[in-house]
């Protein structure tokens, strides 16, 4: 692995509610590197979009407290002043949201969407933006780009929108690209499109990926490397086929317990983990997974935080971590 | 809507012969009136009449001073109309910074401020605020006339000053209105997932502002901002008699007083017409600022 692109090291998010102090992102650490996928998995409120949303400080700053480093090419984007942290969003990282009906402006077209985040971040004089707006359509597989660009977002469908949002993402050639459920809105083959673009994007410029989605099925197509987070943490990560072949955490093992299987038993009722996930305003003092746990193997479960240890020396030279004090009885 | 007008009015009580003739007269004199006015014939007679004559622009005459209403009318539009589009002005100047001001600082000191200002500017009756605007620019301090009206072009300073006060009164209720929807349409506009999507394109906050934020908040600022105008062109009665304005609310309430059925029809049926052309509008403006109706 190279250098990394994006280095997060104990990012932390409060978010003030009328109910009380929100920790909903509590000491997250990972790396990305260049050209790298690295998924980012769990159940809806695990933390997963806030982490992604706090680095580029799109959180609503009223409410939101952000502490920890998260170190893009060696910059903290923490700690930046506002006006270098817009000109990191688009050439530094680039970001796809979940739902391509709602993330594009409904009054102004594509093209004006394309241009003006080009323009903002370069000289771009508006012939020659308007030139690139509509390589970049064509480079994202929208057809008849020349026609695209003059369209507004309603006359495309979810799938075209989501290309645009990537090719507005992409725009700016970013060192990073975070996709924050970005297929989760597409049927199923236009997802599988979306993959391959950019899998293709990624392998020609080498951009590092995050990939957050709770569908374990991307995962194993995309990803080269797993973080599995559960209440504001990262419960599990290593390579793709150790956190999925030979998961350790009870909650990954949950989580690929409930995947339908239609190869078997269809008959069968879907395995779900019973219960929520804690609430982010009072978390369980030990393990945030111990009061839905099937196992509670150890007495330290219900006080104490199991740290995140590793447990395997892992594939590909990675190590395989989990944060469990049940991983003693080693993966089955 | 015209039979509506039409027995709305004819409903009202008192006899406008009987007004008209004053306390001493014959019967015969009586008859002769009523006859020639048509008012003894039956109302759907009456009403076929008059709508056969109102499509052609005929609105009838006045009971009481014998001119055609459309003249009467006439002469009060160019008053009515100057007072709107100034209370409109006083209301969208009121408004916009407001509104956008609180949107932007949700329960910062401005933005309490201005629910506090626009409550009262919705609760206070438009007469009330009219008289004591009276009281204090006109009695305390003397520096503008009481009421009245003159033409723009004999008089440009007096027009001006006489402007001022029914523009004010009748704009600040407006304006407390349109604060509101300013707020709560930015607040959703800057809520939105494309806004999150052009900040993250790196787009610097003013354009931000102007293009993503305000361009999609217009929509719903033009539909109330309209409806305000409509309100402005034909509610403003009240502020007219008590700054003894010479428009159309005043001719409409003189109407009523004399019982002169012909005038008062005419002006609640060019009311009625004010509301229909300025949604109509409205529409129309939509589709030249929302893509999404326009290739409908």
């Amino acid at each position: 692995m190279t250098a990394p692109v994006l280095e997060v090291e104990d990012l932390r998010v409060d978010l003030r509610t009328p109910r009380g102090t929100a920790h909903v992102v509590n000491g997250l650490s990972y790396t990305v590197g260049a050209g790298e996928t690295v998924a980012v998995v769990g159940e809806s409120g695990s933390g997963k979009s806030v982490s992604v949303l706090a680095l580029l400080g799109l959180l609503p700053a009223r409410t939101a407290t952000v502490t920890g480093r998260a170190l893009l090419d060696g910059e903290d984007l923490l700690t930046m002043s506002p006006e270098r942290l817009r000109q990191v969003r688009g050439p530094g990282v680039g970001m796809v949201f979940q739902d391509p009906m709602t993330s594009l402006n409904p009054v102004l077209t594509v093209g004006r969407q394309l241009t003006e985040g080009l323009r903002a971040h370069g000289s771009l004089s508006k012939a020659a933006a308007r030139a690139r707006a509509v390589e970049l359509l064509g480079e994202v597989g929208l057809p008849d780009p020349g026609r695209a660009v003059d369209r507004y977002p309603h006359e495309l469908s979810g799938g075209m929108r989501q290309r645009v949002v990537i090719a507005i993402a992409l725009s700016n050639s970013p060192s990073l690209l975070i996709a924050d459920e970005a297929t989760t809105a597409l049927d199923v083959t236009v997802q599988a499109q979306i993959l391959d673009l950019v899998e293709g994007l990624q392998t020609e410029h080498g951009t590092g990926v995050v990939w957050i989605t709770h569908d374990l099925g991307v995962v194993a197509g995309i990803a080269d490397r797993v973080l599995v987070m559960y209440g504001g943490r990262c419960v599990e990560d290593g390579t793709v086929d150790d956190v999925l072949e030979r998961p350790v955490h009870p909650y990954t093992r949950g989580l690929l317990g409930a995947l339908p299987d239609l190869a078997t038993d269809d008959e069968a009722d879907l395995a779900t983990i019973p219960g929520t996930p804690p609430p982010p305003t009072d978390l369980p003092a030990g393990c945030v997974f111990w009061p839905r746990c099937p196992v509670r193997g150890d007495a330290r479960c219900e006080t104490e935080q199991p740290p995140l240890a590793v447990v395997a020396a892992g594939t590909g030279g990675l190590p395989h971590r989990a944060a469990t004090w049940c991983a003693e009885g080693e993966a089955s | 809507m015209s039979v509506l007008v039409f027995s709305l009015i004819h409903l009202v009580r008192g006899d406008p012969i009987r007004l008209a003739l004053g306390t001493r007269f014959s019967q015969e004199t009586y008859d002769a009136l009523r006859e020639r006015s048509g008012l003894d014939l039956p109302l759907v007679q009456q009403y076929v009449t008059w709508a056969g004559r109102a499509v052609t622009g005929d609105l009838g005459v006045s009971f009481r001073s014998g001119d055609t209403v459309t003249s009467l009318i006439a002469e009060r539009l160019p008053a009515t109309l100057t007072l709107a589009v100034a209370a409109l002005l006083v209301a969208l100047v009121i408004a916009l910074p407001l509104g956008m001001l609180s949107a932007l600082h949700p329960r910062s000191f401005v933005d309490r401020l201005a629910t506090v200002v626009s409550q009262f500017g919705i609760s206070v009756p438009d007469f009330w605020l009219s008289i004591m605007l009276i009281l204090v620019f006109a009695g305390t301090l003397g520096v503008l006339p009481s009421g009245g009206y003159v033409a723009l072009t004999e008089d440009p300073l007096g027009w001006l000053q006489r402007l001022v006060l029914p523009a004010v009164a009748t704009g600040v209720v407006s304006g407390s209105v349109i604060t509101r929807f300013v707020r709560s349409s930015m607040l959703e506009a800057l809520g939105s997932d494309h806004v999150r999507t052009a900040q993250a394109k790196g787009v610097p906050t003013r354009q931000v502002l102007t293009w993503h934020v305000l361009r999609n908040a217009l929509l719903p600022l033009v539909t109330v901002t309209g409806v305000q105008l409509a309100y402005l062109l034909s509610g403003v009665v009240v502020v007219e008699i008590v700054f003894s304005w010479p428009g159309l609310g005043q001719l409409a309430y003189q109407a009523v007083r004399d019982r002169d059925f012909p005038v008062l029809q005419g002006a609640v049926l060019l009311f009625a017409l004010v509301f229909l052309v300025i949604n109509l509008l409205v529409d129309l403006l939509y589709s030249r600022i929302d893509p999404r109706i326009a290739r409908r």
